[in-house]
């Protein structure tokens, strides 16, 4: 599902983010990604969905390289990318129906399908009856979870956690990643880069472990080290 | 579909509200500039219609009394063939003049029903083989005093300094159009830059859940067309303001001089008209269209 092949990203000319990084992750698969700030957990994510594009080397996504992308055609990708973050990057001035709508009615989904999906999400991401709230009106938890219904409302093959428990307490924590967890179980491939070694202890799934730039580990089942 | 025209819209107005001052800026350009170019494209056509008379060279007119008979008429145009300096005669019949006189005053028609064909003077349209105005002047009063001749016009006298003013007015006009217009463009796309970064958050947001290029476009090329459009109106209404004022003022007065003739039909003013709104409704969305192209980098 996603494969990259000796990439190597430098910003600027001068910083190095990463460094000849391969791995493949299969469909379906749940991989955590460690290490220290700064050492390219979060540039291996904006690459996947093209944020960013590699100096050398080369990225597949769903079978197919996206190295050489047309620009009008990277939103088709992305549409088969969810992604969320630390920030939760939800709008302020929409309730949190509306929020999870704007990732359909961006692809033009007419308001009948849009009516019937965004409550349906909402009720298995555990956000039922709360769907004409505020961003500010939730707690941390449930902006994350609005996020997550958001990223995973169409359905994506993958999904992308930028750090998604970082701004959470231990406990609501573990509730984000049961609901990661379930999503992953429907067959949705899911990368998340992550400090807490704690649910990474707790998950035991695959770990790539970088260092300035460099995967230096690669296990199934692993833990934080 | 309607609903998200109405949504469109309505987040159009909320948009440039927010930013009323660059808003009310860039809108005041954008009328000051099409007003300008409007009245120059008027002034322009005024002159056409005025100048119709003239055209071909012709540099003297040779006007017959309208109860002029006709020996005299004959006497005056075998005059005018068998001398060396006159290249070319065109004689116009009571019909032509009356056509004539309907096509130069278009928006008086009283004073066109004042008259009728039968009142019209028959003249002599006359193209010199030399264009000197002391060698036209010359041969024009020989035949001021011909029997049946009510009057002689020069070209020169009747029609110089218009030429010459409205040369300058169109010229300078279009100048000062060009340069509001590009201050006009400069100020919409700020607006449209200030509109984006008040949005910055939800075009991010766009941009990671898949909305394509033209879906992030659209909504702030509305902002641009809707203030070109409502500039172009206002421009639009700026210029019937000054056309009826030059109306009822110059060509209404008692006196009748040449400048009763700077008029334009109607159907010019119309063409006018609707060339402002689509240069504004254009302007405003192609230049809004280009500003959110060059800030979005997708």
């Amino acid at each position: 599902m996603i494969k990259l092949d000796n990439v190597t990203k430098v910003y600027n000319g001068e910083v190095t983010a990463l460094r000849d990084a391969s791995f493949d992750v299969p469909k379906g698969e749940f991989v955590f990604l460690v290490g220290a700030s700064g050492s390219g957990k979060s540039t291996l994510l904006r690459l996947i969905n093209k944020q960013e594009d590699p100096q050398k080397g080369e990225v597949w996504v769903a079978g197919k390289s996206i190295n050489d992308l047309p620009s009008h055609k990277v939103p088709y990708l992305r549409r088969n990318i969810g992604s969320i973050f630390q920030d939760y990057k939800l709008l302020a001035n929409k309730t949190v129906f509306e929020n999870v709508a704007f990732a359909l009615e961006v692809i033009g989904r007419p308001k009948h399908v849009i009516r019937q999906q965004v409550p349906a999400i909402l009720e298995l991401v555990g956000l039922a009856g709360k769907q004409d709230r505020f961003p500010h009106q939730l707690s941390g938890g449930e902006q994350q979870r609005v996020s997550i219904a958001r990223a995973f409302v169409n359905r994506p093959l993958i999904l992308l956690a930028d750090e998604p428990t970082g701004n959470l307490d231990p406990a609501t924590s573990e509730g984000i990643m049961r609901l990661l967890d379930r999503i992953n179980k429907t067959g949705t491939t899911v990368v998340m880069a992550t400090h807490d070694t704690k649910i990474v202890n707790m998950m035991r799934r695959r770990v790539i472990e970088l260092d300035r730039g460099v995967i230096v580990r690669d296990q199934a089942r692993g833990v934080y080290e | 579909m309607f609903s998200r025209l109405g949504y469109m819209l309505r987040e159009t107005g909320a948009s440039l509200r927010r930013n009323l001052t660059l808003t009310l800026a860039s809108l005041l350009t954008v009328v000051v500039s099409l007003a300008l170019l409007g009245t120059a494209l008027l002034v322009q056509r005024a002159v056409d219609n005025l100048l119709k008379r003239w055209e071909g060279g012709v540099e003297f007119i040779v006007f017959m009394n309208p109860d002029a008979t006709q020996d005299q008429i004959d006497a005056v145009q075998a005059d005018l063939e068998d001398n060396p300096q006159v290249d070319k005669v065109t004689f116009f019949d009571k019909q032509q003049a009356y056509d004539e006189f309907k096509r130069l005053y278009p928006d008086t028609p009283e004073l066109v029903e004042a008259l009728t064909p039968e009142q019209m003077p028959t003249s002599f349209r006359v193209v010199p083989a030399d264009a000197d105005s002391d060698l036209i002047e010359a041969i024009g009063s020989q035949f001021e005093r011909k029997p049946g001749v009510f009057a002689v016009e020069y070209a020169k006298k009747a029609v110089d300094w218009i030429r010459t003013v409205s040369s300058f007015l169109r010229w300078g006009s279009l100048v000062a159009a060009v340069v509001l217009g590009v201050g006009a463009v400069m100020l919409i796309w700020n607006t449209i830059r200030t509109a984006m970064f008040a949005r910055r958050r939800e075009i991010e947001v766009m941009k990671l859940v898949g909305a394509t290029n033209w879906f992030i476009r659209v909504p702030f090329m509305l902002e641009g067309l809707v203030q070109g459009l409502i500039g172009a109106v206002l421009a639009v209404g700026g210029v019937w303001a000054a056309r009826q004022f030059w109306e009822s003022r110059v060509i209404q007065s008692v006196s009748i001089t040449e400048l009763q003739q700077l008029q334009v039909t109607s159907a010019q003013f119309t063409g006018v008209a609707l060339l402002l709104l689509v240069a504004g409704a254009l302007v405003g969305a192609v230049g809004s269209g280009i500003a959110v192209t060059r800030f979005l980098d997708v």
